[in-house]
């Protein structure tokens, strides 16, 4: 059976993919644009402090674009890659990066879409080896060490109330 | 294993709660909703039907806190039981680090039961998912009812792993934590192995 792949994003590969963030927000005029694993993990956000629950944001994302792709094989299509909401006031447009990957752009009516998806699109481009070399999963193993369990599971006996 | 952001020195484990319809998984969720401290869980998301059935999933971010300079989070998840709902349980099941498995107690549903954790099993296969890398844990809930099995003929149906074993009243909060608990711990520990 084939090994789980992790998911281990060091220092420098998150300033890179802050970068990327920082400069799609920028010239997409997007209000926020966002990356969450398809397992409904956020990672990270541009700006960095959004006036939004990531937490729920990442695992109704994720469940969606899954529930998409399932609709494309239902529908023999090879494969729906993007998923576009419509709001009143704002939209939301979600791409895959990689396998484990999804990019959320936010942007109001007054952004067209068509330049939204074009520099999503070239934002992908840059976005996808470093999540491949993320995916990889160096270090991990040095930071989940004996210690890290030994302290976090002392750390769920103190916090979580007594059983009844 | 758990997405682990070294940046924002941050992991995230994913744990699901599986079982048959109306076996009491959201209630797990429920209760823990209500008796964490408000200050270390997010908001509680349930995709549900008209009838509050499980349509998709339900899910509960909670926050350990920092441990060794990492902020650890645990994202609750559970899937709808009801059999035709299977695509669902497997979008759910994606990148998973931990399963609860809620057995119903009674003995009325053992096919029900029995059919769930077949699925469960069929499921991590088809998504190439190594069982030995995951945290499992069986909570045989509804202890508090008459007619039920014993917790030794529940493990021998249900617990061919050999995973911890917890008795539960979900709805009462009986064995809730502890469960919760037991599984978080495994996680932890599977991921400092693998």
């Amino acid at each position: 059976m084939a090994r789980r792949r992790g998911l281990v994003i060091n220092d420098e590969q998150m300033q890179m993919i802050d970068a990327v963030l920082s400069k799609l927000q920028r010239v997409a005029g997007s209000t926020f644009v966002a990356l969450i694993s398809t397992s409904g993990q956020p990672i990270t956000t541009a700006p960095p402090d959004v006036d939004a629950d990531t937490l729920s944001l990442a695992a109704l994302a994720a469940g969606s674009f899954a529930a998409t792709r399932q609709l494309a094989e239902v529908l023999k299509e090879r494969e729906f890659t993007l998923l576009f909401h419509e709001g009143r006031e704002s939209n939301l447009h979600v791409v895959q990066v990689t396998e484990q990957i999804l990019l959320l752009i936010t942007f109001g009516h007054d952004t067209q879409v068509g330049r939204v998806r074009l520099y999503t699109s070239r934002a992908v481009e840059v976005l996808k080896p470093i999540f491949e070399d993320a995916e990889e999963d160096h270090g991990g193993e040095q930071v989940i060490d004996r210690d890290y369990s030994r302290e976090a599971g002392t750390a769920i006996d103190d916090w979580f109330p007594r059983t009844e | 294993m758990a997405l682990i952001n070294l940046a924002a020195r941050e992991i995230n484990y994913k744990i699901v709660y599986y079982g048959c319809g109306l076996c009491g998984k959201t209630t797990n969720i429920q209760y823990i909703h209500r008796r964490v401290n408000p200050g270390a869980r997010g908001r509680l998301v349930s995709i549900a039907t008209e009838e509050e059935r499980t349509l998709y999933f339900d899910f509960l971010p909670l926050s350990l806190g920092t441990v060794k300079g990492l902020r650890t989070r645990f994202h609750l998840y559970t899937v709808p039981g009801q059999s035709f709902y299977n695509a669902s349980r497997k979008l759910v099941l994606q990148g998973v680090d931990g399963v609860v498995f809620v057995a119903d107690s009674q003995i009325s549903r053992l096919d029900e039961n029995v059919d769930s954790y077949l699925n469960l099993w069929d499921n991590l296969r088809s998504q190439s998912e190594d069982p030995g890398n995951l945290g499992i844990v069986l909570q045989m809930n509804k202890r508090d009812l008459s007619s039920i099995f014993s917790v030794a003929d529940l493990t021998e149906l249900l617990n061919h792993t050999g995973s911890p074993v917890i008795e539960a009243c979900a709805l009462t909060g009986v064995g809730v934590f502890e469960t919760l608990k037991t599984v978080c711990k495994q996680v932890i520990a599977k991921s400092s192995r693998s």
